[in-house]
């Protein structure tokens, strides 16, 4: 995935795209007072500078789906691991709750269910069926919606001659939640070894420059925490800001 | 219980520390389930995608509703629908939780207690409630009044017939109303219809107080251009980011995102906008071919002399430290150079700069600039849409301005209305309680009756309440407003029955039926919303243009719109209006500075909130969750003062804070935001709800109030308009504090740059 931070605005479709898409329990104000409350993908906001010549800046925060994810080798049950499409994914019901992965997570993205889910009975036919509830005890995170991209390949593998891949995804609305619902069209999901996805030069231009290399860069992107060498799969393109040191736009 | 592998490591681990705890642990709770509890013998299967529109709390963008076994699952933009163009708005999925809500009303419901008292109880809709409703509607239709949400399309067509033919009125509701954006669109442009924004081809941006990444009208579609305009695949090539400059006394999120940010004293946007229009004229930087002199009546720049940078720079209250070393008349010549040289260049405005005494010269004053800078009607400009295709539709919603309101209040307590009748509007709780429109609508002598699916402090006054179809299960259709800048109609149809436990039923069938039966039958001949769609169709058929020239015949057009969406003619674009004779110097000869109601130490700025607007949304519990993007702040109200006031006054975050005004006092928690200029106090609406869903109503009155509370009803602009963010109200501490209910800080605040040490988010010259 690329997250360009010059088109995001923050405000927070992608977020309760994703809660709908994938049954998130309702986060009541109980679970805010407790600092229990979570997103999958979350809107990060940060100040710089002070009044008047202040910048709040938005940066949404998701399962980085790291090629060495730090929460994959300390989990005692092999819960979560990652799969051959380079998804970092989390078998529920092999979750016993150490909540080791949690504490090893630099970004911050993965979650514990202290409470079991409760949705009003008449609220549950919302759910979506495709998606397991988490119940208490358990840890869950962002998988790139992969009940959308399974049924993007099970769609594609019923066409004779058909290929999944980021058109044939688009196309049959099976994009993460999150990507499609973006106004700004911030978020861009794509097969990076597709030579016709548009993520894959974000991805070339930043393996090829590593963080040493980083001014050599042709493009805005880089990796979160990029010097923990967790090699995350999504890349930020960065804000551009043309008032920043005297500059002018144009 | 069976043996399983996640019960043996349970029961292992709990043996290790020798705890013997069996009641503790419930079965359920180590097992995984889904509550979607689908009956066993069914085979899940395959989904179902409906295209329709998104109701009200999108203000119509089209959607798609993804529907498996009979219940919706998930609401998506419509990928083929020309306004929203397959993205949505962070308030699309209200709807499915308005859709399957706890605390909708199952049936008809008639009052047995007193008025407000909310005892009622139920009945049967045949023959009992339009039984009572026929008997009412023939002894008091006459000078009536029918409240609805903003309505256009047939729906809104239906409703305007209805009221007029039974003697009545029909008038849209919306708490912050856009009469005065619409008085300054038509003394400017002389269109009826708002306006669109091309700004995913402009280069330069200054929007005045419209918070249009937000809650604007429209924000779906103004995002998506937004996005363009940053990042657009032909800025990529071409090197020209779009620039933005927000012009707002409060730090909006639209103000977050600009990469200029001018915070002004309230009401003086017009002065800073006739200032720009005077360095422009006397430079000579309009655009080629601009008739100055038709502009401002021969004149010339001497017609706006009195605006001149060096004149009004004292006045605006634009702070020092943003002048980057110059005088604020050499910064706003600098602003006024840079939206001419860098166009194509919009000048937007809305929100709190048309909420003054002065709001109708403001937005007048903001729009003239697209005349100088030769944008309207043009790419990377202005656009006008078309009116609808079909003649008999309404393509704008009528709504009501404040004073239509008070003048609604006094036929009502003057017994000239003896009817009410509201559908989807709580204008209890959404017009300033200084307006007293509870008192006057709790009035025995008034029979009002409510079509509303959820019970709100305006359904709990009614008589009889006749619950509707949401909109996932109703027939309608929508002329959407601002347009794409071509004729559209949206098609909206039933997704899904209603549950066997509800008995709701279509408000428009019920205002049809009505209408036969009291011989209105030639001005509303059909019998339900759908046959008034289909003639619909068939006319639009008859026409022959857009996606009518692709159908064989009326009924294949009809399911093409079902499959699409709508229809629309992408030829069949707006007009491009001249300039009207004299206009600047017209707005310059009307200018006046705005008046504040109060004398208070702030400015006060209430704002709609981003997910629960102005309360209508505050019953659907993922709306109450979502962070404000700028506090992060949920299921409270919140008040904003500058970080540096906050402490010179002694209050830290979470105290229980009073605002007041002339008009009465709320309290709420304090969040001190370091980005609000010092004058200001901002509180959100949407929240101090009464009467309704627990998810409404659950925060007890120190952290849940109404900002409407707070407004002067007698506090207009020039058009009628509430001037609602022409207030100064005074702030105290009340000794008490609560826990904030916010996101920020529940996650580490961990640098997330690239590098150690370096900034959150990488920020460049480009």
């Amino acid at each position: 995935m690329v997250v360009d931070l010059d088109r995001c605005n923050g405000c927070q479709a992608c977020v309760i795209a994703c809660q709908v898409e994938n049954n998130l329990p309702i986060n009541d104000k109980n679970a805010f007072l407790q600092n229990r409350a979570y997103e999958w993908i979350r809107i990060e906001r940060y100040w710089e500078g002070d009044y008047p010549n202040i910048k709040a800046r938005f940066i949404p925060v998701m399962c980085q789906h790291c090629e060495n994810a730090p929460c994959e080798p300390v989990c005692p049950v092999f819960a979560t691991y990652h799969n051959d499409e380079g998804l970092n994914v989390q078998i529920y019901n092999r979750c016993v709750g150490t909540r080791y992965c949690i504490n090893n997570c630099p970004y911050q993205v993965r979650f514990f269910n202290y409470w079991h889910p409760n949705w009003p009975e008449r609220l549950q036919n919302q759910l979506n069926p495709d998606v397991t509830v988490r119940t208490r005890g358990i840890t869950e995170k962002c998988t790139f919606c992969i009940q959308r991209l399974r049924r993007g390949q099970i769609q594609v593998e019923r066409r004779a001659g058909g290929e999944l891949n980021d058109g044939t995804l688009k196309s049959g609305n099976h994009m993460p939640a999150c990507v499609q619902a973006c106004p700004t069209n911030a978020l861009t999901f794509g097969d990076q070894n597709d030579v016709h996805s548009p993520v894959k030069p974000y991805f070339e231009d930043v393996n090829r420059y590593n963080i040493h290399h980083e001014k050599e860069r042709k493009t805005r992107g880089y990796r979160v925490l990029e010097e923990m060498n967790t090699k995350p799969n999504v890349i930020y393109l960065k804000k551009v800001d043309p008032n920043l040191g005297g500059g002018h736009h144009g | 219980m069976k043996l399983t592998r996640r019960n043996f490591l349970a029961w292992a681990g709990l043996s290790a520390v020798g705890a013997v705890a069996c009641d503790v642990i419930q079965d359920e709770e180590l097992s995984l389930q889904s509550p979607a509890s689908l009956p066993e013998d069914l085979v899940k299967g395959r989904d179902n995608w409906y295209a329709t529109l998104g109701g009200q709390a999108t203000d119509g963008e089209g959607v798609i509703v993804r529907v498996m076994e009979g219940r919706a699952k998930k609401i998506q933009g419509n990928p083929k629908y020309p306004v929203n163009q397959g993205k949505q708005s962070v308030r699309s999925e209200a709807g499915l939780q308005a859709l399957y809500h706890p605390d909708r009303i199952s049936g008809p419901l008639q009052r047995t207690g007193p008025r407000g008292s909310g005892q009622y109880r139920s009945i049967q809709w045949e023959p009992e409630a339009l039984d009572i409703l026929r008997r009412e509607l023939r002894a008091r239709s006459q000078g009536m009044v029918l409240i609805t949400e903003p309505l256009r399309g047939t729906l809104g067509m239906i409703a305007d017939r209805f009221a007029t033919s039974a003697g009545g009125r029909h008038l849209g509701f919306e708490a912050l109303d856009d009469t005065t954006y619409r008085a300054a669109i038509k003394g400017v442009f002389d269109q009826d219809r708002l306006p669109d924004f091309d700004i995913s081809n402009a280069n330069y941006v200054i929007s005045f107080g419209a918070d249009f990444l937000s809650t604007w009208k429209g924000s779906t579609r103004l995002s998506t251009a937004y996005g363009e305009f940053r990042q657009g695949s032909k800025r990529q090539t071409q090197g020209s980011r779009g620039y933005l400059v927000h012009v707002d006394p409060r730090f909006s999120m639209t103000a977050a995102n600009a990469d200029e940010w001018l915070p002004i004293r309230p009401g003086m946007e017009g002065y800073l906008a006739l200032s720009l229009a005077y360095v422009i004229i006397s430079e000579g930087m309009q655009a080629e071919g601009v008739d100055v002199d038709a502009l401002t009546d021969g004149q010339g720049a001497a017609a706006l002399a009195a605006f001149a940078p060096e004149q009004i720079a004292g006045q605006l209250g634009i702070p020092e430290q943003l002048h980057e070393g110059k005088s604020a008349a050499e910064k706003i010549r600098d602003l006024a150079s840079n939206f001419m040289h860098h166009g194509p260049s919009i000048a937007l405005g809305g929100d709190s700069a048309g909420a003054h005494t002065n709001g109708q010269f403001n937005l007048m004053a903001i729009y003239a600039l697209n005349y100088l800078a030769g944008t309207v009607g043009s790419g990377g400009g202005m656009r006008f849409s078309p009116g609808s295709a079909l003649g008999n539709l309404p393509d704008a919603a009528r709504v009501g301005s404040a004073q239509d309101w008070a003048g609604v209040a006094n036929d009502i307590r003057s017994g000239r209305t003896r009817m009410v009748l509201v559908h989807d509007a709580n204008p209890v709780h959404g017009l300033p309680a200084s307006m007293a429109f509870e008192s006057a609508l709790n009035n025995e002598e008034v029979f009002i009756v409510s079509f509303s699916s959820f019970m709100d402090e305006t359904t709990a006054l009614a008589d009889l309440i006749l619950p509707d179809r949401v909109f996932l299960e109703g027939w309608g259709d929508d002329v959407p407003e601002p347009g794409p800048g071509y004729e559209v109609i949206g098609m909206q149809q039933p997704v899904v029955n209603p549950l066997s436990d509800l008995d709701p039923r279509s408000f428009g069938d019920i205002l049809l039926s009505m209408a036969q039966e009291m011989g209105q039958e030639s001005v509303l001949p059909w019998t339900s919303v759908e046959e008034a769609l289909k003639a619909g169709v068939e006319a639009l058929y008859n026409t022959g243009r857009g996606t009518s020239s692709h159908a064989a015949s009326a009924d294949d057009l009809w399911n093409m719109m079902l499959r699409q969406g709508g229809w629309w003619d992408e030829n069949a674009t707006g007009p491009a209006p001249n300039a009207p004779s004299g206009l600047l110097s017209d707005i310059a000869a009307q200018a006046r500075e705005p008046g504040y109601s109060g004398s208070g130490d702030f400015y006060l700025l209430p704002f709609a909130h981003n997910t629960l607007m102005d309360g209508r949304l505050a019953h659907i519990p993922w709306m109450q969750g979502v962070p404000d993007p700028i506090t992060t702040v949920t299921w409270q109200t919140w008040v904003e003062l500058n970080s540096g006031t906050a402490s010179q006054m002694g209050l830290r975050e979470g105290d229980i804070v009073s605002v007041a005004t002339d008009a009465g006092s709320i309290s709420g928690v304090l969040y001190p935001n370091p980005a609000l200029p010092p004058n200001v106090v901002a509180v959100p609406l949407g929240q101090g709800r009464k009467v309704g869903s627990e998810y409404a109503t659950s925060g007890d009155s120190r952290e849940s109030s109404n900002a409407l509370d707070l407004l002067s009803a007698g506090h207009l602009t020039e058009s009628g308009g509430l001037a609602w963010a022409g207030h100064r109200a005074s702030v105290s501490g009340t000794g008490e504090s609560l826990k904030i209910a916010k996101f920020e800080g529940i996650f580490p605040a961990r640098q997330i740059g690239h590098t150690a040490g370096e900034a959150v988010i990488i920020v460049t010259n480009h």
